[in-house]
């Protein structure tokens, strides 16, 4: 758990921060986003400690983080930047085993621990332990940078922009890995990012940001139904807000069981979103769709109505 | 036009059109009956006669005729070529030797010719040309001057009249003693300057005052003539050396090897002091975020991340600094401090070039083994590099 209260932070006579407060609950995917400049990775880095705040208080599980050293607080903190930061003297496997190493770990346990992430990131072993940084992709840099923010296997996890510098679907792909991988280990994750699509793709709690301000927080769906003002409403996408709500709502929520109808020809998968739903039916003319499982069995069906009826507060047709 | 045509290399091209017309036109070697008596020049035309010498212009010929399209195979053929020429250099001087020298006159000596060092220049330069073309590094890069210089080695029995081993006979001695005394004082100036200039290089990083202060004062050093240095000195080391027993008693004087070293310290220092400087403030500053974000310590950071990533351009400094300092070794010469210099300023002294060489070749030697040495080290120490194809574990 942490928790900001009345945060600030100066640089000379600039605010960078301005009395922020914000909790982030253990297990929980907190997303800030904002204009660049407007105080995130100073946010970041004041929770473990790379900068000092100047005001208010910061706690970590219930504690002052003040009352911690700051170096081994940060090796009890993941951390993870967009330019991945890794040790281009060091090969894959030593980079990944710094924290372990600065924690004392005995060397067998800090290989089998780095072995274990590498699996855990999809970089095989016998291919990357020993290749240097420079001889990565962007992605697999990037995955190298989480396996050793994940390294010492640390509660909290703070993430600037990690995906910032990737092509669009490496970056979808690594944001899908995160999330299935956050599903597993339920960290307590700060992730920073200027992309609402990615924010909204991963973040259970989402925190906006405005020129040192904390704007509005709150579930995306939440800020998507009722940004507080013009300038979320546009950060969220202005009229395109309705498509990133449908994109981050899935069809099995909206679909209804099979009827005696005639069930339609086109088809959707129950893990879609209710935005591919859309793109379906707008592709195959169609205003129902079958909802089909793994196996592509039909188990219950969509319409339009249902999708966008129903959108305002979720009893629509019943 | 879809094949991609290999395109004519001019470099080649005309360094081999000019060393045909060397090797035509210009004196291969000199005969002189002693040391006094100025020797009579001979072209390879004199020597071989024109038949035989044209027909060793046809290696060269062929290189032109390769150059028009280079491909890799070319390239590699023309490599074969260059060496070829390169290693057969001194066997010229062989026949020379056999055929122009008289040997009932003892003091005979073979002085070498225009052309001859020009051929090894332009064959130098081919060699250079065609090793990046093929992207030759590292070893294979290393071999080449070392096939050359076995290949010279062998054929230097047949080379007893050469006046540059006639000079060397005389001093063999001496000779030594200056290669030891050359390499003492460049391996202790630049061990000097790379520990005082790192010392110097940290404590710039502690406050731009000194920083600013550091590089005014090293930037002076740098633009007193060396001469002129040497002459500064010369005082206030006769004085101290007269203050202090201790000082004398090691060697310490106005002339000989202290100020020489201390001229080649302030020479050093800021080639040494830059790099280093550079070195460490340009560290990628997301891999030192990253570092501390780790909860690696100040030390730790230095001495693990900082430290090692500023090596490379730090061995650069070495470099350019022990090149610099084995040239200026020469000079210090003039004072009296031994080295292979005095070889160049006696020869200077008797109009003797044979004996200019034999200071001046050792010296090429060294700063080229130097350079390749401490080059190579500076790119394996530099893991960014490994992205290079070929660079794959
Ligand atoms: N070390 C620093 N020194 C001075 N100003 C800084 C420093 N770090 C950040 N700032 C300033 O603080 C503001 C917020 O920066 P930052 O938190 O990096 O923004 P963001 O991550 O949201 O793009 C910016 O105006 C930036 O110029
Ligand atoms: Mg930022």
């Amino acid at each position: 758990m942490i928790e900001l209260k009345g945060v600030t932070k100066r640089f000379g006579d600039e605010t960078a921060v301005d009395a922020i407060s914000l909790t982030v609950k253990p297990g929980e995917l907190c997303a800030l986003v904002g204009t660049s400049g407007c105080g995130k990775s100073t946010t970041l880095r004041m929770i473990n400690r790379l900068i000092e705040h100047d005001e208010g208080e910061i706690h970590i599980d219930g504690r002052p983080i003040r009352e911690f050293d700051g170096r081994l607080l940060r090796r009890r903190i993941g951390y993870a930047i967009q330019s991945t930061g890794l040790f281009p003297h060091w090969t894959v496997a030593r980079n990944i085993g710094l924290v372990p190493r600065l924690l004392k770990w005995p060397a067998a346990r800090v290989r089998e621990r780095v072995e274990e992430l590498m699996g855990l990131l999809g970089l095989p072993v016998d291919q990357f332990a020993d290749r240097y940084p420079a001889q990565l992709s962007g992605g697999q840099a990037q995955r190298v940078g989480v396996a050793r923010a994940l390294a010492a296997d640390p509660d909290i996890l703070l993430m600037d922009e990690p995906f910032g510098a990737l092509d669009p679907i490496t970056r979808e792909g690594l944001q899908a890995e995160l999330r299935d991988l956050q599903s597993r280990l339920r960290k307590t994750i700060v992730f920073v990012t200027h992309d609402m699509d990615e924010a909204l793709a991963l973040a259970d709690r989402l925190v906006v940001m405005k020129a040192g301000h904390i704007v509005q927080q709150g579930t995306p769906l939440a800020l998507l139904r009722a940004p507080a003002d013009d300038f979320v409403a546009s950060l969220l996408g202005g009229d395109d807000r309705g498509l990133k709500e449908a994109a981050i709502t899935q069809v099995a929520e909206r679909m209804l069981p099979l009827s005696p109808r005639l069930l339609p020809q086109a088809r959707v998968h129950r893990d879609a979103t209710l935005r591919q739903a859309l793109a379906v039916m707008f592709r195959e003319h169609a205003d129902r769709l079958a909802v089909v499982d793994d196996e592509a069995m039909p188990i219950g069906e969509l319409s339009l109505r249902r999708i966008v009826g129903a959108g305002r507060d979720g009893s629509g047709e019943s | 036009m879809s094949r991609r045509e290999a395109p004519l290399n001019r470099v080649v091209m005309a360094l081999s059109l000019v060393a045909t017309a060397t090797w035509l036109a210009l004196p291969l070697a000199s005969v002189a009956p002693n040391r006094i008596v100025p020797g009579t020049a001979h072209t390879a035309t004199d020597l071989l006669g024109w038949p035989l010498a044209l027909l060793a212009c046809l290696p060269l010929v062929a290189l032109m005729a390769l150059s028009r399209r280079l491909d890799r195979v070319r390239c590699h053929l023309a490599l074969a070529l260059v060496l070829l020429l390169l290693m057969a250099l001194p066997g010229w001087l062989a026949i020379a030797s056999q055929w122009l020298v008289d040997p009932e006159l003892p003091q005979a000596r073979l002085g070498i010719g225009a052309a001859w060092w020009l051929s090894l220049f332009w064959l130098s330069l081919m060699l250079i040309e065609l090793r990046s073309r093929l992207a030759l590094v590292g070893w294979r890069a290393a071999l080449l001057p070392v096939v050359v210089a076995t290949a010279w080695w062998l054929q230097g029995a047949w080379l007893g009249s050469l006046a540059l081993g006639q000079e060397l006979d005389g001093r063999r001695g001496d000779f030594l003693e200056a290669v030891v005394d050359h390499l003492l004082l460049v391996g202790g100036a630049v061990g000097a300057s790379l520990v005082l200039g790192a010392l110097i290089a940290l404590a710039m990083r502690q406050s731009p005052r000194v920083e600013r202060l550091g590089f005014a004062v090293l930037n002076f050093l740098q633009t007193i003539p060396s001469l002129a240095l040497f002459g500064l000195l010369l005082a206030p080391l006769a004085w101290l050396a007269a203050r202090f027993d201790w000082l004398s008693a090691i060697g310490v004087s106005g002339i000989g090897w202290a100020p020489a070293f201390l001229a080649l310290l302030g020479y050093s220092l800021l080639p040494m002091v830059r790099n280093t400087h550079v070195a460490l403030s340009e560290v990628d500053p997301g891999v030192l975020e990253a570092a501390r974000g780790m909860g690696m310590g100040r030390g730790q950071v230095f001495r693990q991340v900082r430290l090692p990533l500023a090596l490379p351009v730090v061995i650069e400094g070495v470099r350019i600094t022990t090149v610099q300092a084995i040239g200026l070794t020469a000079v210090a010469a003039l004072i009296g401090a031994g080295g292979l210099g005095s070889f160049i300023f006696q020869g200077l002294g008797q109009a003797a070039m044979d004996l200019v060489l034999l200071g001046a070749l050792p010296i090429l030697a060294m700063a080229l083994v130097a350079d390749a040495l401490l080059g190579a080290l500076a790119r394996r120490l530099d893991h960014r590099r490994l992205a290079s194809p070929g660079g794959a574990p």
